[in-house]
């Protein structure tokens, strides 16, 4: 795999990123990558900074200093267009979802398909949600309410539902099991592993350490805006883990990894 | 389940409209009792309808500034800015009234556009810029003419305010009739279509059926009316007056504008959470842009009426108007918070509460009295508002 990993181009390549917000930095010099097929867990405290570089590479706050490549290219990435063009999806913790709206609009929003006049193609629109929505879970009906009406899982489903229609092949996901229960959490999971049986790249910020192992190939550890260190998941041991999240202590005699 | 209530239910009816609907026809009713039949008179009608379509013209795009989680307190004063401009181009410049609404167009989407550019660039609240354009632009109006009232006398113009000669007549009204009519119901077969081919099922036939029936009744019962009101000097009656006709229009046209296109579906998504829309990519400060400018365009049709129907522009034009167009969409059904309200909801609302002055006025209730009853019918509408979203859930 390593051989694979070192010939062919990282999926996302993010270089010495920096932000500040005011006086306060909160990415400091981050340097990340993402292979396709893999699942890198980002982790660290609230306020560690890993929400908001993902939010860089989504296009919803510009980057202050550094760089993004994608497949080995300059990417530009300043707005959320920017990023789904590139491929990138997100899943927020909060699923940005427009309450007032059903699930079908929700789906498209911002990418809504259109008829030959320029309006809203809401037929098309409602029948290929639908499948998308079956896929997801088949008990998925009430697609025409207001989605503030629906249960937590039904909304992850119409905010995950945007990265498999518009094919992510690069996908974050903030939190994504945060407000789930037992059932819905392991959709989540089987739909990880499906995406990444298809090559997509996934970072997922995650606070639950059985996600983690569960889940990732790699895990990268954020402290106060700095990147503790990025680790293969399975070179390194819960306590290892929580270790670097805490104390931001790199665990010993273990070697970091950027690559697969 | 009952299959009946079933289909009634998955129908996606709004319940809150038909209420309201209901609610009109009930006080209707009421005052219709109380006047002696003078209430549903054509004449009576007649008038109600033409009253409140400068309301109802700004009140239809008032709902989408609320909807967006902005307000606008200016509209009164731009209104009047903008209608002496008008006038006073016509009268005293004396432009033909062509060039000269073109020119209160330009002005009325600058303003808009000033005004909205503070909000969406700068994040200023919209409720503190209107606020200075509440007073500011009411002072615009008075230095426009140096506060003389100026006199519209186009024949043509005058016509499309109402009044003596300001209705379609008998046969243009029942032929528009017809067309609305025919595209209601060519309206939803081509919906049943086109949702049958993609598999999306159907409200049952008898539901679609009754669906279109209920306004295709209060299209030809409004005409009826409209088309049995004769002005005792005239050898002709009235038929649908024009700011009506122009009303009905602009309704027809936001409604497709909110239920057709991105635009419409964006200013929804900004009112339902701002933050996913920006994180979705919507172009939030380009569409609360283009939003300011639709109200100056409707603006300027609010004013090309009002100063037509008056035969003049006065620096009063439009005085607390914003009041009015506020309460309209609120008693309508919009939701102050943003993101939810309705096109249908603000005529509905701008009826009832010109159906409730007018009723008034009919039974000779003094102006204080109907100024009190008015307000706290406002507050009996957001009441019931925070009541129905409690019932059904949806927060507010």
């Amino acid at each position: 795999m390593s051989t694979v990993a070192s010939t062919t181009p990282a999926l996302v390549e993010m270089r010495q990123i920096g932000k500040a917000f005011g006086g306060v930095q909160a990415v400091d010099d981050v340097s990340i990558n993402l292979y396709p097929g893999e699942v890198v867990a980002l982790l660290g405290h609230n306020g560690a900074g890993k929400s908001t570089l993902m939010k860089m590479l989504a296009g919803a706050y510009p980057i202050d200093s550094g760089e993004v490549l994608i497949n080995g290219e300059k990417a530009h990435i300043r707005t959320p267009v920017d990023a789904q063009r590139c491929g990138i999806e997100s899943i927020y913790q909060t699923l940005a979802l427009a309450d007032n709206l059903d699930a079908v609009a929700n789906l498209f929003l911002g990418r809504e398909l259109l008829t030959r006049w320029n309006t809203l193609d809401d037929h098309r629109m409602d029948a290929d949600a639908r499948k998308v929505f079956h896929r997801l879970n088949k008990n998925f009906q009430n697609v025409r309410t207001p989605v503030r009406r629906l249960s937590g899982g039904q909304r992850q489903v119409v905010a995950i539902s945007r990265a498999i229609y518009f094919n992510a092949r690069i996908l974050i996901m903030d939190e994504p099991t945060a407000a789930l229960g037992p059932e819905e959490t392991a959709m989540v999971g089987n739909l990880v592993r499906q995406l990444k049986a298809e090559g997509v790249g996934i970072f997922l910020i995650t606070h639950d350490m059985p996600d983690v192992f569960g889940l990732s190939d790699r895990l990268a550890v954020m402290k106060n805006g700095k990147l503790v260190g990025a680790y293969r998941t399975a070179d390194v041991t819960e306590d290892e883990v929580l270790g670097m999240i805490i104390a931001g202590k790199q665990p010993e005699g273990k070697t970091q990894t950027h690559s697969l | 389940m009952n299959p009946f209530l079933n289909s009634l239910r998955q129908a996606a009816i709004d319940w809150r409209l038909v209420m309201m609907g209901a609610v009109l026809a009930a006080i209707a009713l009421v005052f219709n009792v109380l006047s002696d039949g003078l209430f549903l008179s054509p004449e009576n009608l007649y008038n109600i309808a033409q009253q409140t379509a400068v309301v109802g013209i700004v009140a239809t795009v008032v709902v989408l500034i609320i909807v967006a989680r902005h307000i606008d307190l200016s509209v009164g004063s731009v209104m009047g800015f903008v209608g002496v401009l008008i006038a006073t181009l016509m009268y005293t410049a004396g432009w033909h009234w062509v060039p000269a609404s073109l020119a209160g167009l330009a002005v009325a989407i600058g303003v808009s556009l000033y005004q909205g550019a503070l909000t969406a660039r700068l994040g200023v609240p919209s409720f503190v810029v209107t606020l200075g354009g509440l007073m500011s632009f009411r002072g615009a109006a008075f230095l426009v003419a140096d506060g003389k009232t100026q006199p519209v006398n186009d024949a043509f113009f005058q016509r499309l305010g109402g009044g003596y000669d300001g209705a379609i007549g008998v046969g243009p009204s029942w032929w528009l009739a017809a067309v609305i009519v025919l595209a209601l119901v060519a309206l939803t077969w081509a919906r049943r279509r086109a949702r049958a081919s993609y598999g999306v099922p159907n409200n049952p036939l008898w539901l679609d059926a009754l669906i279109v029936l209920v306004p295709v009744a209060i299209v030809l019962g409004f005409v009826a009316a409209m088309n049995a009101y004769q002005v005792p000097s005239k050898d002709a009656p009235q038929g649908i007056p024009i700011p009506v006709l122009i009303w009905g229009v602009v309704a027809v046209v936001l409604s497709f504008i909110v239920r057709r296109t991105r635009f419409g579906r964006y200013v929804f998504a900004m009112g339902g959470n701002p933050e996913a829309a920006a994180l979705v990519g919507i172009p939030v400060r380009k569409v609360t842009l283009m939003l300011f400018a639709l109200l100056g365009v409707l603006i300027t049709i609010a004013a090309i009426v009002s100063i037509a129907r008056l035969n003049a522009g006065t620096n009063s034009l439009g005085t607390s108007m914003e009041l009015f167009v506020i309460a309209a969409a609120v008693i309508g059904g919009t939701a102050l918070a943003g993101g939810s309200g309705s096109i249908l909801g603000s005529v509905l609302g701008a009826l009832i509460m010109q159906s409730i002055d007018s009723g008034m006025l009919l039974l000779d209730v003094s102006i204080g009295v109907r100024y009190v009853i008015i307000g706290q019918v406002l507050i009996v509408a957001v009441v019931f508002d925070v009541i129905y979203r409690r019932l059904t859930g949806d927060a507010a």
